[in-house]
């Protein structure tokens, strides 16, 4: 079992100096990063949008009925859902999200190019199938994730807005008072890191999984839910690792 | 010309190749034949370098396939087509994208000059009017083609094809067959077959090499492949029935 999972970290390495080998043809590569993008990043927006506009309202309501004392200002409720939006929600858990979203995609489109032969005839035709299949992805999702968050971010505080107007949990002033307060820079700047190790984190695991897939329509099955597994677990510890040499 | 000196390989202790030595020659139709499991496939993969021998040599030219640096390789690569069993399009591409697909990456010819030459090609290989389509969308002998017409868009020197005619029904068979060793004799490939089929081991074997249990036991062609006295052979062409009526006087 040890065994096994070092060799398997010792292939997962080989297979990224494959990946980052450099491009046959730049112009091919930036018209399959375009694809990627479109595919992995655009194609993401809908439903991080969705879940940053409830996760925003939510905490609202779970920050305020855990703020009922006098003595506290309203207005840091909205200072402590900025907080946990930027600090913990847009990254990490909109990265455990799209750890299933791309990750299953990307191991499950890898995966089957690699049970029908695709890969093998593209290796066979002399291209470097890792780079050309994988490269733009990784790409891609790395440097642009953090756009993702940004965006995640700003509905997560539009949702807050919209449940404190509706509800009058608190009076809308101190929420928008509260979410001006205290602002540090850096917080972003943490978050659009970690947005981006994560993000890199599920592309290339889940490339690396479905690259290797064996076994027929099972395997790229396995390989795909392996992906996940493995990048949810790996962002969670990271998230631990990171936080810790950032923000302390 | 490919040459295969002694090569073995084996598999978790089970020797599946077993000291082969053979020759391919270009524009000839050179045929693996042999049973299911009798180690086709792996002779094949280790021609083409997607497996690497435990010993022996595979020379291109006068080249060792061993020794070949990355980019060697690479170049080498680029001299040959290869038809998978499965055909193994990309789904993500039209069939005009497809055949196209080599030429993206190692021309500079403008999109007109590649879109000219890939119709070029899938009018070679019969498919016309389906440029547009994709992978899925086309039936199996289409398929076949249309990886005939990739594997041989850069005038390849070197063509493998995997068993070209499984899955396949009698008739598309035999224009598949014959289109593979029409193209070999037109642009003096060295292509090499590997097949169990005996219809087109009879249609096209300019040189058939026999594998039995991972060695090769009979090497000849078309014409003296029914006069065999090797028994292991006779066994195996005698399971067609045609080729047996024509062994025991009856074709």
């Amino acid at each position: 079992m040890l065994k096994k999972s070092i060799e398997a970290v010792g292939r997962y390495f080989l297979f990224l100096k494959m990946v980052f080998r450099k491009p046959e043809k730049w112009s091919i590569f930036w018209r399959q990063f375009i694809k990627e993008t479109d595919k992995l990043i655009m194609s993401s927006i809908l439903i991080v949008g969705v879940i940053s506009v409830f996760i925003g309202g939510v905490l609202v309501i779970q920050t305020a009925s855990n703020l009922e004392n006098p003595i506290i200002d309203k207005m840091y409720i909205g200072y402590m859902v900025r907080e946990s939006l930027i600090l913990e929600f847009c990254s990490t858990m909109v990265a455990l999200i799209l750890a299933g979203k791309m990750g299953s995609n990307i191991a499950s489109e890898i995966g089957s190019m690699r049970i029908t032969e695709q890969i093998d005839a593209m290796d066979m035709m002399g291209i470097n199938s890792a780079g050309f299949l994988v490269l733009p992805k990784v790409v891609s999702v790395t440097l642009l994730s953090p756009l993702l968050m940004l965006m995640s971010f700003a509905l997560g505080l539009l949702g807050g807005w919209l449940v404190v107007d509706v509800t009058q949990i608190i009076p809308t002033a101190s929420y928008i008072t509260g979410i001006k307060s205290f602002w540090n820079g850096f917080y972003v700047f943490y978050g659009g890191f970690k947005m981006s190790l994560f993000c890199f984190m599920i592309a290339s695991i889940a490339a690396f999984n479905g690259y290797y897939a064996h076994g027929g329509s099972l395997g790229v099955g396995h390989s795909s839910t392996k992906s996940i597994v493995i990048t949810s677990i790996l962002i969670l510890m990271s998230d631990l690792i990171v936080t810790q040499l950032m923000l302390y | 010309m490919i040459k295969v000196e002694n090569l073995n390989k084996s598999f978790d202790g089970v020797q599946v190749l077993k000291d082969i030595n053979v020759q391919y020659e270009p524009g000839k139709c050179n045929m693996i034949i042999g049973a299911s499991g009798s180690g086709k496939t792996v002779l094949l993969k280790n021609l083409i370098g997607l497996l690497e021998p435990d010993s022996g040599d595979i020379c291109y030219g006068d080249k060792k396939l061993s020794e070949m640096s990355y980019y060697e390789k690479k170049s080498l690569r680029q001299r040959i087509g290869i038809l998978f069993q499965g055909s193994a399009l990309f789904d993500f591409a039209t069939v005009l994208e497809n055949v196209m697909f080599p030429m993206d990456f190692f021309t500079d010819w403008s999109v007109s000059e590649k879109k000219e030459r890939a119709r070029y090609f899938l009018d070679k290989v019969h498919v016309t009017g389906s440029d547009d389509k994709y992978p899925n969308e086309l039936s199996g002998g289409m398929q076949k083609r249309v990886g005939i017409a990739r594997a041989i868009a850069l005038n390849p020197q070197y063509l493998f094809c995997d068993e070209p005619n499984s899955g396949l029904d009698p008739y598309t068979s035999i224009l598949i067959d014959r289109l593979i060793s029409d193209l070999t004799k037109e642009f003096n490939m060295t292509t090499v077959v590997n097949t169990h089929d005996m219809n087109s081991i009879l249609e096209m074997g300019d040189k058939i090499g026999f594998i039995y249990k991972g060695s090769m036991l009979w090497q000849g062609d078309k014409n003296t492949i029914l006069n065999t006295d090797c028994q292991e052979l006779r066994d195996f062409v005698c399971s067609n029935t045609l080729a047996r009526n024509i062994i025991e006087g009856r074709g």
